[in-house]
């Protein structure tokens, strides 16, 4: 046997016997990457409409669209903003409280001044009986 | 055409391959650990290195023949060992101009301790062949990377010259020249120590 064959027959057995001395740690730790590896290789064999990752995105983006119009609606922005046609009475109660004929703009001063009026028209219509 | 074979054949085929993936990497990942531990010397690195080479070939390459697995594995490795060691001496040029930085683990002292034989039986032995082993991986560690991935991907993992040209991405004289000088060199650095 030539010299150079047995210098690699040699570290040929010494690298095996290294490759028998490898500790429990870190072959625990190989069966686990080699396990990764072959469901890394399962899921890449599925038909890409069945991937995972193809559906993830998508469904986050129909969720976010969902959950953004489901917001739209409950808000008072999802209500289109209130006309005139749509309540006429709410408009002229608005007129009423906004608008006063002395011009001070106080509606409240108004309605004291006819207390007077109220109380008078009251005793009118329901006239109290002769004692 | 794949559409014309029926869905049961299709799964058995699957699984037959999945079955074939799992008996060659069980075959190759402790020597692709070792391989990477005598190049980078760490074995927390060494498990990374292999996990992604596993994880690469079996995402992007388990649909090939398996003849072709070896080869295209032990390239992913090479890569990946040659990533890392160009990353270190990045990471080394940087920590020079901090202050205080830690010595890089490449050039910790390792512990007495270590090296310690447990008194088993056989202690005398496996004492020598434990030295020769780390003489051996000093060597190697000597060596142009080119050089020393030749010589472990031959007389380590047994690939013909035709497979590790294709693992080491060059043309099989090349394979020839650096295996050639990787042995010269060892015989060189190991006669003495070897006597």
């Amino acid at each position: 046997m030539s010299e150079q064959s047995g210098l690699e027959e040699r570290s040929r057995t010494l690298f095996q016997d290294s490759v028998g001395n490898i500790d429990m740690r870190v072959r625990s730790r190989l069966t686990q990457a080699r396990h990764a590896a072959l469901e890394a290789a399962s899921v890449s064999r599925r038909p890409w409409l069945l991937r995972a990752s193809i559906w993830t995105p998508a469904a986050g983006v129909t969720a976010a669209a969902v959950l953004g119009v489901a917001l739209w609606f409950g808000s008072p922005l999802g209500h289109h903003a209130m006309t005139a046609s749509d309540n006429p009475t709410a408009f002229e109660d608005l007129d009423i409280v906004a608008s006063s004929d002395d011009g001070s703009g106080d509606a409240m001063d108004m309605l004291q001044d006819d207390v007077d009026f109220y109380d008078w028209a009251n005793k009118a219509g329901n006239p109290e009986p002769a004692a | 055409m794949v559409w014309d074979t029926p869905a049961p054949a299709r799964e058995g085929a699957v699984l037959d391959q999945t079955r074939e993936l799992e008996k060659f990497l069980a075959e190759v990942e402790r020597r692709a650990f070792r391989m990477a531990q005598i190049a980078l010397r760490d074995p927390d690195d060494a498990l990374d290195v292999v996990q992604d080479a596993m994880l690469k070939l079996a995402r992007n390459y388990s649909a090939k023949p398996s003849a072709e697995w070896r080869p295209l594995f032990y390239r992913i490795l090479e890569n990946g060992i040659r990533d890392l060691q160009r990353r270190r001496s990045v990471r080394k040029r940087f920590m020079v101009w901090l202050p205080g930085a830690k010595e890089d683990p490449d050039n910790e002292a390792q512990d007495p301790i270590d090296n310690v034989a447990d008194g088993g039986p056989d202690a005398p032995e496996l004492l020598m062949q434990s030295q020769a082993m780390e003489q051996l991986e000093t060597s190697l560690r000597a060596l142009p990377a080119r050089q020393r991935e030749a010589f472990m991907l031959r007389n380590f993992e047994g690939l013909d010259v035709a497979e590790t040209a294709k693992a080491m991405g060059c043309s099989e004289g090349s394979v020839k020249t650096h295996y050639s000088r990787a042995v010269h060199s060892l015989r060189e650095q190991l006669s003495e120590v070897w006597q």
